[in-house]
């Protein structure tokens, strides 16, 4: 009975379609059959692999978040920016920052969303826009922090605890974290509720607004968390950085089977969908595809995932609409 | 025909003038008015003849906002349209310089636009449990990237004979056509949305879409029949962006989808669908353009134009709500 | 009293007029410089001397950057421009093509039209400026991987987009004279795109190193590429690969060394400071119709020297700075400061 409910749940299905990618690109390039390589990967994608859980909790709600990336450049620059003028030195200190400058936009834009009303889409592209420009303004119109303006801070993209890059625990922990949240938690379960029906959760006794306020804001959090990681992992800060990044991590989580109408999805889908949009631009190369045809290629494969994940459900909700008949 | 008008403030009647002054679009177009004061007084070459001469390029991207906002009303979205400006646009040139006449070009563009249109139509209709962002996301990408096979290395084509594309960008008197163009079409998508069977349907289905289908409308068909639309409206647009800069390139029309929701949300058109009219999107569109053109021309930070933008659209879309739900408390 | 104070004002006003008449030959002159994007760090070091020097020939100088960095923003730029009506435009070109219709607009309109850093094709232009002869920045890189490679074996290069004007210039130059016998032994197995993003540049880094395990060197001529494939190599202890390109002192310090634990023994850029001030001046030249932009004229800085107009390879004309400048352990402490 397990194993039947098991096989048959969309994490399941994604969790094959990886083993399947994985397989096909080490058979083809046995370089990826590698620990480094896997490592390498997600330590590359630790941006969209963070900020993934947040968008995770984002669209259980029904919402949906685009200005993310600006949120991360704003967090990121203003930790940049600091640490190359000397005002920081210290690493932790530097994170704090980070973290607290994305927990505040994420929470003005959570403010808005369940305060005045605004549309979760129109609320964030207008912080697309503001944050953006802010991170902009920060960099004193277009400077860069390199590496060698980051101090220490930039060890943290290369240092490692127990063998693995301090990077990939943060991921570890992020995940492990939200894991335990969503799967056994008041909160996590009164998320799911405000996604499945907010009405119905209101009325029993949830503040469906808080709800949003808070995972907005934890986005935001994340966000600045992703800022620091992604200002780490290539030693530099650039106002325009992760621009565009925010489709890769939507996509991330409508591929893990997260749904943009709220109230499905999972931890553990999102890690798998994660790992799919990692693994795309990371296959690509290595499967010798030419350079100018992999950007065509990316899309057709998101497409194909999602499609074929459609299609797989259709046949799963038929079986099982066969088996009620017997 | 309650939930039509858009964002109103007050209640006020349903008589469409008394609508169109103490509703959103009066105040739209208070705001179009105090722009151009603004504009007027903020920028010296701020004048008829340069508003006329700089706008073109913000007009192609109104054709896309007078389909989007079918697409909104419905309560979907499309990001994949800047991507098939940019194929649509290719094409043309390739069209072009392969000695094609040019009323032909013009043909084959607004088709290409319109196959990549289709696409979507056949794939959200066909896989409608599908949100409709992640299948223009996919898109969106794909035909970005078919357009940087067919550049190939170089990414950039420009035409060799412009005389068709300078015929479509000339002027009649100091207005140019394209301004003809929009306003026609805008008047036809604003009866067509709000004054046609076809336009309530598609209210309905922003509104409940599961009601709606069980009232007898063919929801899928007219989803189909919208995103099919879009893709022509981005081949009309692509026409134009060819023709303000004799070629294309793979980063032609980036952003344009951006561009043409912030216009229709700004006009009062809900993203969460069966909210907003035409005629909103339409003086919100100019708002945006004046606005844009005006900061522009005293050389204003781009940066700082979008922020400038952001600040708009969130105030556009949370201020009636703030000030509706202050009034309400004021009643008790 | 009145009239005291009048005949005061007026002194002080032509005293005013007199000496900044005196103190350039640009004075009241407007010039645009359009960047290729805000937040390009490369862009803003040539801007400010360029600034500097047109303002000290008492030229206005605005600096405007477009929105994205796309073709389509340089265009809403330029309309903008066009109805301000400055005395010359100097671009960096975002594309080669798509500003022809808008640039063309503002020569007509009597705007003349210099471009440095980046070209739009030669119909879109009065001058343009380059920063080193194409050439001569493929010779230099090309040397550098035949050094770094000791003569043979394999190299890639790692570029920015496939639309990036002047980088498709250095690379075709490159493999042009990599059909030399000299560089006979070096195989150039691939081209890769890093879109110059930090992610998609390391991503296509590892996979070269991947894919190839004998390759020897990876040459990015662009600073973003340079930056992060360095990084990824310098990251990894065991990796031989030796990396070169363009790239900005600044960015490059912590990488460049000629020891092992150095990524990058070396790497070009040419002087970004003197690019914008030539840019100014040959911009100014032609406003006073000093030059007209055809090939064979020169025209004369002070402090720098005499500058001639020469043929460019897509037909257009250029001025052509000098060569690449050479940055290494040496110098890049000092360079670094700079820029």
């Amino acid at each position: 009975m397990n194993l039947k409910k098991l096989t048959g749940s969309r994490e399941f299905l994604l969790f094959i379609i990886v083993i399947a990618m994985f397989a096909i690109v080490s058979v083809v390039n046995p370089v990826f059959f590698s620990f480094n390589a896997v490592t390498d990967m997600l330590k590359n994608n630790a941006v969209t692999l963070v900020m993934a859980l947040g968008m995770l909790g984002v669209m259980l709600v029904g919402g949906i978040d685009i200005s993310i990336t600006s949120t991360l450049a704003l967090s990121g620059m203003t930790i940049g920016m600091l640490l190359k003028y000397n005002h920081i030195s210290s690493t932790l200190l530097a994170f704090v920052i980070a973290i607290a400058i994305g927990t505040a936009c994420g929470a003005l834009v959570g403010l808005l969303i369940s305060r005045a009303g605004v549309p979760p889409i129109i609320a964030s592209m207008g912080f697309m826009y503001i944050y953006r420009a802010m991170g902009y303004l920060i960099s004193n119109g277009g400077e860069w922090a390199s590496a060698a303006a980051l101090g220490s801070f930039k060890n943290f993209g290369t240092d490692k605890l127990l063998g693995l890059s301090k990077v990939i625990w943060i991921i570890i922990v992020c995940y492990i974290v939200f894991f335990f949240v969503m799967k056994w938690t008041r909160i996590g379960r009164q998320v799911y509720a405000v996604g499945s029906n907010a009405e119905a959760a209101e009325v029993s006794g949830i503040k469906v607004k808080n709800i949003k306020l808070m995972v907005h804001t934890v986005m935001g959090f994340l966000a600045g968390l992703a800022g620091a990681l992604q200002v780490a992992v290539y030693a530099s800060a650039m106002p325009n950085m992760a621009q565009g990044g925010e489709m890769d991590v939507i996509a991330a989580c409508v591929i893990g089977g997260v749904s943009m109408s709220g109230g499905r999805g999972s931890v553990i889908g999102a890690l798998l969908g994660a790992l799919i949009m990692a693994m795309i631009p990371k296959a690509l190369p290595l499967l010798h595809i030419d350079a100018l045809w992999q950007n065509m290629i990316k899309g057709v494969m998101i497409l194909a995932v999602v499609v074929i994940n459609v299609i797989l459900q259709r046949i799963a909700q038929r079986n099982a609409l066969a088996r009620r008949e017997m | 025909m309650a939930g039509k008008s858009g964002r109103s403030i007050n209640n006020v009647p349903e008589s469409p003038i008394k609508k169109l002054i103490f509703g959103w679009e009066g105040i739209l177009i208070l705001v179009f008015i105090g722009v151009n004061i603004f504009c007027k007084w903020f920028s010296e070459y701020y004048n008829m003849f340069n508003l006329l001469r700089q706008m073109p390029v913000y007009l192609a991207e109104v054709f896309l906002m007078l389909v989007m906002a079918f697409i909104l009303v419905m309560g979907e979205i499309d990001i994949s349209v800047g991507a098939t400006v940019c194929l649509a646009a290719t094409m043309a040139c390739i069209a072009s310089n392969a000695g094609i006449p040019f009323p032909l070009v013009i043909l084959i563009t607004l088709l290409v636009g319109t196959c990549c249109g289709l696409i979507n139509a056949v794939i959200l209709t066909n896989f409608s449990e599908l949100p409709p962002m992640i299948v223009t996301l996919s898109t969106q990408i794909i035909f970005r990237g078919i357009a940087e096979i067919v550049l190939g290395s170089g990414g950039s084509i420009s035409v060799a004979n412009t005389a068709g594309f300078k015929a479509i960008s000339r002027k009649i008197g100091s207005v140019p056509l394209i301004l003809f163009l929009v306003i026609i079409l805008a008047v036809f998508a604003a009866i067509v949305l709000g004054r046609s069977t076809f336009g309530r349907k598609v209210y309905a289905i922003g509104t409940n879409r599961l009601a709606a289908r069980y009232s007898g409308v063919a929801v899928q068909k007219i989803r189909f029949i919208i995103y099919t639309l879009m893709g022509t409206a981005a081949g009309l647009c692509a026409l134009f962006m060819v023709a303000s800069s004799y070629g294309a390139n793979t980063t032609t029309g980036t952003g344009f989808e951006m561009d043409a929701i912030a216009m229709a949300v700004f006009g009062g058109i809900s993203s969460t669908g069966g909210k907003g009219n035409m005629i909103g999107g339409i003086i919100s569109a100019f708002i945006i353009v004046c606005l844009r053109i005006g900061l522009g021309q005293r050389n204003v930070n781009g940066q700082v134009i979008l922020l400038i933008i952001g600040v708009l659209l969130i105030a556009a879309v949370a201020l009636p709500n703030i000030l509706g739900s202050l009034k309400k408390a004021v009643k008790k | 009293m009145k009239k005291l104070l009048s005949v005061l004002l007026v002194t002080l006003l032509v005293a005013g007029l007199m000496t900044s008449a005196l103190a350039g030959t640009a004075d009241g002159k407007k010039i645009a410089l359009v960047g290729k994007s805000a937040g390009n760090a490369f862009f803003e070091i040539a801007a400010a001397s360029f600034k500097e020097a047109g303002e000290g020939e008492g030229a206005t100088i605005d600096v405007v950057y477009p929105e994205a960095a796309t073709a389509d923003a340089q265009i809403k730029v330029l309309d903008n421009l066009i109805s301000q009506q400055p005395d010359a435009i100097c671009i960096s070109a975002n594309d080669f093509n798509a500003l022809q219709a808008k640039l063309e607009e503002a020569m007509d309109a009597g705007i003349k039209v210099s471009s440095f850093d980046s070209a739009p094709n030669p119909a879109s232009r009065q001058v343009f400026v380059n920063q080193a002869g194409t050439v001569a920045v493929g010779q230099a890189l090309i040397d550098a991987v035949y050094d770094m490679a000791g003569g043979e074996g394999q190299w890639a290069i790692l570029s920015a987009t496939s639309q990036a004007t002047n980088q498709n210039a250095w690379i075709d130059a490159m493999k042009k004279l990599a059909e030399d016998e000299k560089y006979a032994k070096l195989e150039l197995v691939e081209v890769a795109y890093g879109d110059d993003e930090p992610q998609k540049s390391t991503d296509q880094t590892q996979a070269l190193l991947d894919n190839y395990p004998d390759l020897k060197v990876i040459c990015a001529p662009t600073t973003v590429g340079i930056m992060a494939a360095a990084k990824l190599v310098q990251d990894k202890p065991d990796c031989k690969v030796k990396i070169t390109g363009l790239g900005l002192p600044s960015e490059m310090l912590e990488y460049t060394g000629a020891d092992d634990a150095h990524s990058c023994p070396y790497f070009y850029l040419w002087d970004m400071q003197l690019l914008g001030k030539l840019s100014a001046y040959a911009t100014i030249a032609l406003i006073n119709g000093d030059i007209t932009g055809a090939e064979g004229e020169s025209f004369t800085v002070e402090g720098l020297g005499e500058f001639s107009i020469t043929a460019a390879d897509d037909g257009g004309t250029e001025i052509v700075q000098g060569l690449p400048l050479q940055f290494n352990a040496d110098n890049i402490e000092e360079m670094a400061k700079l820029y």
